[in-house]
């Protein structure tokens, strides 16, 4: 029927409005290897529990967002704008 | 058995006679009657029959619970299959028709199930349809099919309107008994967010019936009370008719609004039904308790039904359900019962009470304390039973039979979420989870017993909610309850030995069953539902599953808390399609985009298709063409030796902006694209990581920080997600931003050799190929300066061409100029049909090439391929063994060596001479058209090693069709292969 | 081929709907939506905004983070959307999107009601007050609602989008 994801630019919306890409891995540097890109692209942990994915919030401010939840509760422990998150890794 | 009006009472308008009819017989009732009330004021007992053994059954609950009297209501389009006579309002014309009988209710030949019922015993279809494995498909699956489901759908389409809606509250109250009156107004004077749903067309659940009085006011006029002061509550929203039917994720709770299910049909602009979803801060579950059946032998006979149904029927609907009613107990309800019914003016004949030691204080012929039911009879409804008790066994004469075999919470909404009901021994039921976030239950709910307890407790959870939620209220008080007869101590009584005693009516579950199932091994809980069917007929168990839970743990010698529920899951009872549809049906399924050019193609008599949401003009048939080809050949030809006008308005067209916008660029596209000059378009090739092509187009540069990038019609959407991901989680340190512009722009492709003379006619600036050669991409100025647009140089016909974009609004009004300008020249309009065959003969690809196992290589792009960028989306996987090896299918030419011979996209491509099997498969054909400029049907394969083996003979082979073609492998360009033709 | 008359063709040439006591659905003029990108980091000024505006209230409509939609009824020539694009250098890009989106109001007491029937957001004024706006959904087609008034709300949608929209509301439409 619904959930609802709290966009922090726009607020509780339904997931609807919204497109799942997956894990919210970091991609490779360009020389990081074969074995690196391989997993890069392939390889996904698929775990029971907590999980930081990657939703597009495509039908509202059209941000990348990093969704925290729980993949047996659904329950969501935090989303964050995924500029943000790219930042925070960096420095 | 035979039921009655009363002389009074009720809350039915007696002043007022409705019509309706049960299998063609005319009856009558009142306003405030439901079917059920009706039937049983005109005496009619027998309502439906069982599914499995089509065994006669009445009427046993009075509310959602009922398991048996399923009728169908409604006629044609409106015809409503399945309907809980009890839930259906009585209104006049009502037609309502008895299920799962043939030829009658009365004579069904169906009820010789009953007499093999040893043979169908549970598990019997497991059993039974096993072997031989040929019979399943010709014999067991017509059979199952028949057999199965009640009452049987319309095929006539819906006439009505449906909808879905959305709502927001600071507490939603499901239920608007004595606990959610309570709830609703402390939480509505507390100035909060109220949504108070219930699902019966009357709001006040058991005051409606309750004998009680509260501060010396009857129970009915309490409510009515009550209800008057929420009404004067704006912030309270009370929705009748309203099933809360699901509790889902972040607080969102589903429910269904019967918004026109009383009446014959909707009032003007009502829609039939109403889905809401409601977001709530918090909610509270004030949805009372459902009695139990007892079990017993004979317990589904018509005229056996639960205790509070036989009151509510007295007292809410003035019915009386017999003449000499028994009453069979195990706890103080039995005397509770009796005492009103008495008050209601029926004839109370005994009360059976399982306990011992516990004195009734009611004056009945009959008390038997420590007695059970131990059998009924009658032929289609009850006319005696049989009464066992310390002293032996009593027969007697009586007509009706209300059970009370205790209460179980209402606590389903609590579970959907994955909370496993608790077993309390105290209250012999099971009770919500605990620690539930957001959720809390109050009342007979959470086990309350009394009036007054319902009364405090519904107050008490508001008021500590809204206190939660910041606002300041108190508890509403109420006066005095007088007249609360709790239950008192309950006997576990989970069934009694004898014949055959029913614990799912609508399924045709027996206590033998489930002892049955205990020893066959399936006496897990999950494994006993599936076994015998018990709990998954429509009523979802409502009045069976804890009954089923004790006696599975009698038989296993467990407590019933060890055996556990099955599992929750919304809905709580049925919710129709169309509910959940709301207006997406038919025209308004799905949203339809129009490009601005669509007034223009229907000038031109054009042939639209749908393309995903858009709708993209295809041919344009003119006097005298009967065949689409005709049309298409026409328009391809006159593109290539005069001038053609097609609508390219639905290509994704995205402007990127920014100090790194080049360096942006240059990332997502394998080629190269920082040193793109202002004033140029570039086509380029976007790939995936894993090094396949995602996407192309062409990216033009109108300024040094201000990209125009066009995708394709398919891609548009997941290309500018994909792009806002690479800028805002790969790179959000680069300055780039981008704006869909797909929208602002029609978008007109000219093409032909006679193009730039007509294109000339309403550009003001000089259009020679000097001034724009090929790939030039600038904004122009139109009529005299009256109009700005953006011209691009470019061509997927292989023709010179152009690409104009001017401001949406003005398409039309511009290709009409271009269209006059372009008469004397010969211009036709031509569609998407024509579009594909001049790529095709150019050797151009779309998404038909571009399908996910294609390479740049594959496609003879290679060289596109930059090896001087450090990164670039997909350069890390490019160099993989399989993607770089020569076998690799690749992009070629094929046309048949008998030009009067065709052959079809899918088509595999065989050696010359090899057997056609799947192991000599070399390619397959991706896109193919007949040709008007080569003269045969001409096609785009992906071919092992292709592009060396241009000339070589082949054989065309689709298996499919049955159709091989000896063709020709050959360059994939057959027009104008030198390009001369592209840049005059 | 000076002789050419420049019109434009609506996407939407309906008369309202409905009677504004109840709830009225209305095409706004096809005047001007400037859509305005925030170079990265750099703060735009409410006034600064403010400038590319017609002097009407809720002219400026935020969108997204550094992201805004300009509206006004009256058309812009491409002079004009030039000297206004310029205004805020490279602070911030603005496309012009005048004939990429379209205005629909809905108005009057009924109009949350209405509104409610294809959009999940809460707009209770307490939550949503005159001047918020949010990019969301109505039913399956994605719009941008701005409130302008107790009773009124603003819709802007893809101009290949309109014609359902308004298909949608009308039918939504039904018992106001
Ligand atoms: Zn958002």
């Amino acid at each position: 029927m619904a959930s609802l994801i709290r966009c922090p630019h726009c607020g509780a919306r339904p997931k609807e409005e919204f497109t799942i890409r997956g894990a919210a891995v970091t991609r490779p540097q360009p020389d990081a290897g074969e074995d690196a890109w391989y997993a890069y692209v392939y390889l996904r942990d698929n775990p029971m529990g907590p999980f930081d994915e990657y939703w597009h919030h495509t039908s509202g401010c059209r941000r990348w967002l990093v969704v925290s939840r729980d993949t047996r509760t659904h329950e969501t422990y935090g989303v964050r704008d995924a500029a943000a998150v790219a930042g925070e890794s960096r420095s | 058995m035979t039921a009655y009006r009363l002389g009074q009472g009720g809350r039915i308008d007696r002043s007022r006679t409705l019509g309706f009819t049960f299998d063609g017989t005319a009856l009558s009732g009142h306003p405030g009657d439901t079917l059920a009330s009706a039937l049983l004021a005109n005496n009619r007992l027998l309502v439906g029959r069982s599914f499995k053994y089509h065994r006669p059954r009445g009427v046993v609950a009075a509310g959602a619970a009922e398991p048996n009297a399923l009728v169908t209501v409604g006629s044609a389009g409106r015809r409503e299959p399945n309907s809980r006579a009890t839930m259906v309002e009585l209104h006049d014309g009502l037609r309502a028709e008895s299920q799962n009988r043939w030829p009658s209710l009365n004579w069904d030949v169906g009820a010789l199930n009953g007499f093999l019922s040893p043979f169908l015993s549970a598990g019997f279809y497991y059993k039974t349809f096993m072997w031989p494995a040929s019979f399943w498909e010709k014999l067991y699956e017509p059979f199952i099919r028949r057999a199965a489901g009640l009452g049987r759908a319309s095929y006539h389409a819906d006439p009505d309107r449906y909808e879905k809606v959305w709502a927001h509250c600071d507490l939603l109250v499901v239920g608007a008994g004595p606990t959610g009156l309570a709830a609703a107004l402390t939480a509505g004077r507390a100035g909060a967010e109220v949504i108070l749903a219930d699902e019966a067309s009357e709001p006040g659940g058991s005051l409606l019936f309750d004998s009680a009085s509260v501060d010396g006011q009857p129970a009915g006029q309490f409510a009515t009370q009550i209800l008057a002061e929420l009404a004067t509550l704006p912030n309270v929203r009370l929705m009748t008719r309203t099933t809360v039917f699901g509790w889902f994720d972040d607080m969102v709770f589903g429910a269904a609004e019967r918004v026109s299910r009383h009446v014959s049909q909707p009032l003007p602009g009502q829609p039939q039904e109403r889905l809401w979803r409601i977001v709530a801060k918090r909610a509270i579950l004030a949805t009372g308790a459902e009695q139990r059946p007892l079990v017993f032998p004979g317990n589904d006979r018509p005229g056996v039904m639960l205790a509070d149904a036989a009151v509510s029927y007295a007292r809410r609907f003035g019915v009386g359900v017999g003449r000499k009613v028994a009453v069979f107990a195990n706890s103080d309800a039995g005397a509770r019962t009796a005492a009103s019914l008495q008050a209601a003016g029926i004839n109370v004949v005994a009360l059976v009470d399982a306990r011992v030691g516990h004195p009734a204080a009611v004056t009945v012929p009959r008390i038997f304390s420590g007695g059970v039911v131990s059998g009924t009879s009658g032929s289609r409804a009850l006319g005696a039973i049989t009464v066992r008790h310390a002293g032996g066994e009593d027969r007697f004469e009586a007509d009706a039979l209300a059970m009370a075999g205790g209460y179980s919470p209402r606590i389903h909404l609590a579970c959907h979420r994955g909370g496993k009901p608790r077993w309390s021994d105290a209250h012999q039921a099971f009770l919500a989870p605990e620690g539930l976030a957001g959720l809390t239950l109050a009342g007979s709910a959470a086990g309350a017993r009394t009036l007054g307890e319902c009364l405090s407790q519904g107050a008490a959870e508001a008021a500590a909610v809204v206190a939660d939620l910041g606002h300041t209220g108190t508890a509403a008080q109420f006066g005095a309850v007088d007249g609360d007869v709790p239950e008192g101590s309950v006997r576990a009584l989970w069934h009694v030995p004898g014949g055959k005693a029913f614990v799912d009516f609508q399924n045709d579950v027996t206590v033998k069953d489930l002892g049955l199932a205990v020893r066959e091994g399936f006496s897990d809980v999950e494994l006993a539902k599936r076994y015998t069917t018990t709990g998954m007929a429509t009523d979802q168990g409502k009045l069976s599953n804890v009954n089923a839970i004790g006696i599975l743990a009698e038989a296993r010698g467990v407590s019933p808390a060890e055996v556990g529920t099955t599992t929750f899951r919304p809905f709580y009872t049925p919710v129709s399609f169309g509910a959940l549809t709301g207006s997406s049906t038919g025209h308004h399924f799905q949203p339809v985009r129009r490009s601005p050019l669509h007034g223009w193609a229907e000038k031109h008599n054009a042939v639209f298709v749908e393309t995903g949401l858009w709708v993209r003009s295809s041919w344009f048939p003119r006097q005298g063409e009967t065949h689409w080809r005709q049309s298409v050949d026409r328009e391809v030809k006159t593109v290539r030796e005069a001038a053609g006008l097609c609508d390219v308005s639905t290509l994704g067209k995205i402007e990127i902006f920014g100090a790194d916008a080049a360096e942006f660029l240059n990332r997502v596209y394998c080629n190269a694209f920082a040193k793109l000059p202002v004033g140029k378009a570039r086509y380029g090739l976007m790939l995936r990581e894993d090094g396949m092509i995602y996407d192309d187009g062409t990216t033009s540069r109108l300024d040094e920080n201000h990209f125009f990038m066009t995708t394709t019609t398919a891609l548009a959407a997941g290309v500018m997600n994909h792009l806002e991901f690479c800028a805002q989680t790969l790179w959000p340190d680069l300055d780039v931003r981008m704006a869909s512009s797909t929208d602002q722009w029609a978008q007109m492709a000219i093409a032909g050799p006679l193009s730039r003379a007509i294109l000339q006619v309403i550009v003001d600036e000089d259009l020679s190929d000097e001034n724009v050669p090929f790939l030039a991409a600038k904004t122009v100025s139109l009529f005299g300066g009256q109009l700005e647009g953006r011209l691009y140089r470019i061509s997927f016909s292989g023709e010179l061409a152009y690409e104009l974009g001017v401001p949406a609004g003005f398409g039309e009004a511009v290709a009409d100029a271009l269209m006059e300008a372009g008469e004397p020249h010969g211009i036709c309009a031509y569609g998407a049909e024509a579009l594909g065959v001049l790529r095709i003969e150019k050797g151009h690809v779309t998404h038909a090439e571009i399908n996910g196992t294609v390479t740049a290589e594959d496609l003879g792009f290679g060289r596109m391929v930059s090896q001087k960028k450090v990164d670039f989306i997909g350069k890390h996987m490019l160099e993989r063994e399989g993607l770089v090896d020569a076998e690799r299918p690749r992009l070629v030419g094929v046309k048949p060596l008998n030009p009067e011979q065709s052959f079809r996209t899918g088509a595999h491509i065989l050696a010359k001479g090899a057997e056609a099997t799947l192991e000599n498969d070399q390619g397959y054909v991706t896109s193919s058209a007949f040709s008007p400029h080569v003269g045969s049907t001409i096609g785009l394969a992906l071919v092992t090693r292709g592009p060396d083996r241009h000339g070589e003979e082949v054989v065309i082979w689709n298996a499919l069709a049955g159709e091989t073609v000896p063709g020709v492998l050959c360059d994939p360009n057959f027009v104008d292969p030198s390009n001369e033709k592209l840049h005059a | 081929m000076p002789e050419f008359a420049l019109v434009s063709r609506p996407a939407l040439p309906h008369s309202p709907v409905g009677d504004a006591s109840r709830v009225r659905i209305e095409a706004l003029p096809e005047g001007h939506v400037l859509h305005v990108l925030a170079a990265g980091g750099r703060d735009i000024t409410p006034e600064q905004l403010a400038s590319l505006g017609d002097g009407t209230a809720h002219a400026v409509r935020r969108y997204a983070p550094g992201q805004w939609f300009v509206v006004g009824n009256e058309a812009l020539g491409s002079k004009e959307y030039r000297e206004k694009a310029a205004r805020l250098g490279a602070d911030a890009a603005v496309s012009d999107q005048s004939h990429g989106r379209v205005r629909v109001a809905v108005s009057g007491s009924g109009a949350r009601s209405l509104l409610a029937k294809g959009c999940a957001v809460d707009f209770s004024p307490s939550v949503f007050a005159v001047g918020a706006t949010a990019a969301t959904l109505y039913n399956h087609i994605g719009i941008h609602v701005t409130r302008t008034a107790e009773d009124g709300f603003e819709l802007l949608v893809l101009r290949s989008f309109a014609q359902s929209l308004w298909e949608d509301l009308s039918v939504n439409h039904g018992e106001h």
